[in-house]
Parts: structure tokens; C-alpha cells; sequence
């Protein structure tokens, strides 16, 4: 029986869509046989920067509504073995996603796959809360900065009050923080939220630190999931954090401003 | 470091302000997430109360409500009529009441708030 996991943040524009895009091609590059949802219905991004924008013909709401069979909307990615999207629709709202609806598509998927990750909307309405409301799992992504750090706090109350595992007084949805666009020296100044201090504040335990990084962008512009460029730190953290999820053991980088060489350093020392 | 900073006393830097900012406003919000937040509710009782006995003017009521860190401040100055018999030049009267309650610790899973722990202080005082 595949693992439900929703990537959620309660505010717009952290890295959630980012997030599952790279999760979902983590899990599958290691063997596991993944699919990733687009909850975001009426705004559709996730073929995008999966890169599979072109070859949509079915989505989820069709699914749903019994206009398209699962297989049918189902796009197997062509860089990565076992990996396929199920993208959303552009035209429709997010009344479209029944509970009973919802309820159907995941479990027909569960039978086929190991891992099924749920790409949130932003906001605390229907959309999030039907993303969330089948999770075993929850990976809340995370901004160093005030209004992200409450969004995420509020989406954890909810979590915790109105996912299903909550309302049949289950074993609850397990919460790890994924912090996204951390910039060490920004930090290191003092101008931005530390790991530490984001953790002490929401209390879930760490599974990764994004750094702040160019690849994201160079990556989306090409419809390529970042933990594919591996040369850059932003798809290596994903890839730790892949691991982490996974149960090993893997140190946290790219948290700290990395060491220059001496020159360089004392360059920035009289700057 | 520029020479000039080094005589400025260094004020907080912006994400220790952040932190602070956040762990307050966040304590307030898990208590109303866990349980009903009674302040407004106690406000509300509090007037209809006072109306009771006093025919209050709703425009002369004045509620002020401060999240602090430790605990919250609930104010409620009313402004009393001037008795018909009294003298022309006697002075409206204020009743004062005020409610605070303790703030939780910025931890997840607070305790509910107890509407028992809260602390009441009420008073007539004389507008100076
Ligand atoms: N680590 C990062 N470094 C730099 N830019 C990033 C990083 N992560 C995300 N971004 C950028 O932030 C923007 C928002 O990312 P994304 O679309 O993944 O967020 P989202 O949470 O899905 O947004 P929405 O709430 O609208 O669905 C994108 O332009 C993306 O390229
Ligand atoms: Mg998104």
C-alpha cells in the first residue's frame, strides 16, 4: 500500500511546488515507484516545471469526474524510471476536489504506487485542506521569514485538527520542516531567521535546509526537476533530504557561508 | 566594520527581532486554536452586565486589547452618565476593568487556556 505525502506551507510561493517536484523524482530515482499530484486546481504548474507541459491531456479533475479513466491521465516521466505526474485542470476551481472524489483517485493510486506526493495549493481552503486531508505524511515547507513561519504554524493546527488521521483519532500525520531559500550570509548578518530559530519556533524536527540558489530558476526555465542538477546545492540538499526522509542518517550542509579561500576572505573582511 | 559602527551601540538585528515577533504573536494564536479565545466572549459579557444596571453609551466604551509576551491585557473603560440630580459641574465617572491572562511559552501543544486563572481586577475611579 503506497505512502501518502503532502507538501504544504499555508503560504503562496515558498517552494512547495518546487519541493514536490524534486521529492517525487528523489523518491523514484531510488527505485520507488512515485506519482505526484497537482492540487493546485485552476492554476497548473506542476507540468511545468516537470516538464511535461506538452503532453497533457487528462487531469485529475477529469479523473475525479469520471471523464478519464487513471491510466489515462497518468504521464510517465521520460527522464526518470517509475515516475509519473498527474497534472491538474486550468479551468476548473477547487470545488471540483470532493472528499469522496479525492478519496477514490488515492486510493486506486495506493494500490499501484509507493509513494504518492501531493502538491498543495497556498491557503488554508478547500485545495490545501483536501491535499492534506489523506496524508500519512506532511512535509511543511517553510520560508525563513515572519509570514511563513506563522503560515506554517497555522497549516500544522490544521494538520493536527482536520486531516483525516486527526479526525478518526489515528496515529497523526508526521511533520517534518523542509526550509527553503536559506541564505547563509544573510543570515550569518543577522538579517535573516536561523534553522535553529524556525525549529525552536514551530517545534517539528528538521528534514532539510534548501539554500537560496540560481539552479531553481535555471531548472524551472527548462522544465527540469532541480535534484537532477546534481553539480548544484540546491539539488544536492534535496537529495539529502530525500535520504533523510528515507530513514538515513545524512548531516545537514549549505547552512553555513561557505569558506572562501583566504583572498576572497580578505576581500569581504575590508568590503 | 566601519570605524563609525564601532561608537554606535548596535541595535537588535532584524531577525532577532523576527524571532521575538513571531514567538509572541504565535502563543497567542495556538491558545485561540486550542480553545475558544474567551476575551472577546468575556467582553461581551462583561457590557451586557454593566448595561444592566447602567444605561452605558456605547460610543463611550473603550476596549483595548494588548498581546504582550507574558501575558495578555484585556481593558474595558467605560465611561458612566453624569446622575441627573448631580451637580453641573461633577465629572463623568470611569469603570475600569481589566483582565489578563497568561501567555503560553511559544512550545506546540499548549495547555488550553483555563478562563479560572485569569485575574479580575474591577474599580470605580474618578476621571482626573
Ligand atoms: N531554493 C530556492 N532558491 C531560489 N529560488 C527558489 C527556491 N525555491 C523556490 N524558488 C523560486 O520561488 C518561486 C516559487 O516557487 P514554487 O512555485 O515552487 O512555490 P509554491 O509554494 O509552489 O507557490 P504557490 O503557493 O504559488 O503554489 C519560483 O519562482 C521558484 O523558482
Ligand atoms: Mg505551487
Amino acid at each position: 500500500m503506497g505512502t501518502i505525502i503532502v507538501m504544504t506551507s499555508g503560504k503562496g510561493g515558498v517552494g512547495k511546488t518546487t519541493s514536490s517536484a524534486a521529492f517525487a523524482t528523489g523518491l523514484a530515482s531510488r527505485g520507488f515507484k512515485t506519482v505526484v499530484i497537482d492540487f493546485d486546481v485552476g492554476l497548473r504548474n506542476l507540468d511545468l516545471v516537470m516538464g511535461c507541459e506538452r503532453r497533457v491531456v487528462f487531469d485529475f479533475i477529469n479523473v475525479i469526474n469520471g471523464e478519464a479513466k487513471l491510466h489515462q491521465a497518468l504521464i510517465k516521466d521520460k527522464r526518470v524510471e517509475n515516475l509519473h505526474i498527474l497534472p491538474t485542470s486550468q479551468t476548473r476551481d477547487k470545488d471540483a476536489l470532493t472528499k469522496e472524489g479525492v478519496e477514490r483517485v488515492l486510493d486506486e493510486l495506493k494500490k499501484e504506487f509507493d509513494y504518492i506526493v501531493c502538491d498543495s495549493p497556498a491557503g488554508i481552503e478547500r485545495g490545501a485542506l483536501m491535499a492534506l486531508y489523506f496524508a500519512d505524511h506532511a512535509i511543511i515547507v517553510t520560508n525563513p521569514e515572519v509570514s511563513s513561519v506563522r503560515d506554517s504554524d497555522r497549516i500544522l493546527g490544521v494538520l493536527n485538527s482536520k486531516s483525516r488521521r486527526a479526525e478518526r483519532g489515528e496515529e497523526p500525520v508526521t511533520q517534518q520542516l523542509l526550509l527553503t531559500r536559506y541564505d547563509p550570509e544573510r543570515v550569518e548578518k543577522g538579517e535573516m531567521l536561523k534553522v535553529d530559530d524556525v525549529l525552536e519556533i514551530l517545534a517539528i524536527d528538521l528534514l532539510g535546509v534548501i539554500p537560496e540558489s540560481q539552479a531553481v530558476l535555471r531548472a524551472s526555465n527548462i522544465g527540469m526537476p532541480v535534484i537532477l542538477d546534481i553539480q548544484s546545492n540546491a539539488g544536492q540538499a534535496y537529495g539529502d533530504a530525500v535520504g533523510r526522509f528515507l530513514g538515513e542518517e545524512i548531516e545537514h550542509r549549505f547552512t553555513k557561508v561557505e569558506k572562501k579561500g583566504l583572498f576572497s576572505r580578505f576581500l569581504r573582511r575590508s568590503a | 566594520m566601519s570605524i563609525f559602527s564601532f561608537f554606535r551601540s548596535a541595535p537588535k538585528p532584524s531577525a532577532v527581532q523576527a524571532k521575538e515577533r513571531l514567538q509572541i504573536v504565535m502563543a497567542h494564536e495556538r491558545i485561540g486554536r486550542t480553545g475558544p479565545d474567551y476575551l472577546p466572549v468575556l467582553q461581551q459579557e462583561l457590557l451586557s452586565v454593566i448595561a444592566k444596571y447602567i444605561d452605558i453609551d456605547q460610543n463611550k466604551v473603550e476596549v483595548k486589547l494588548d498581546r504582550g509576551g507574558d501575558c495578555s491585557t484585556l481593558e474595558v473603560n467605560i465611561e458612566l452618565p453624569i446622575p441627573e440630580n448631580g451637580s453641573k459641574d461633577a465629572k463623568p465617572s470611569v469603570l475600569k476593568a481589566s483582565v489578563s491572562r497568561p501567555a503560553n511559552s511559544g512550545k506546540k501543544e499548549p495547555e488550553p487556556a483555563k478562563p479560572s486563572s485569569a485575574l479580575v481586577n474591577g474599580g470605580l475611579k474618578k476621571r482626573s
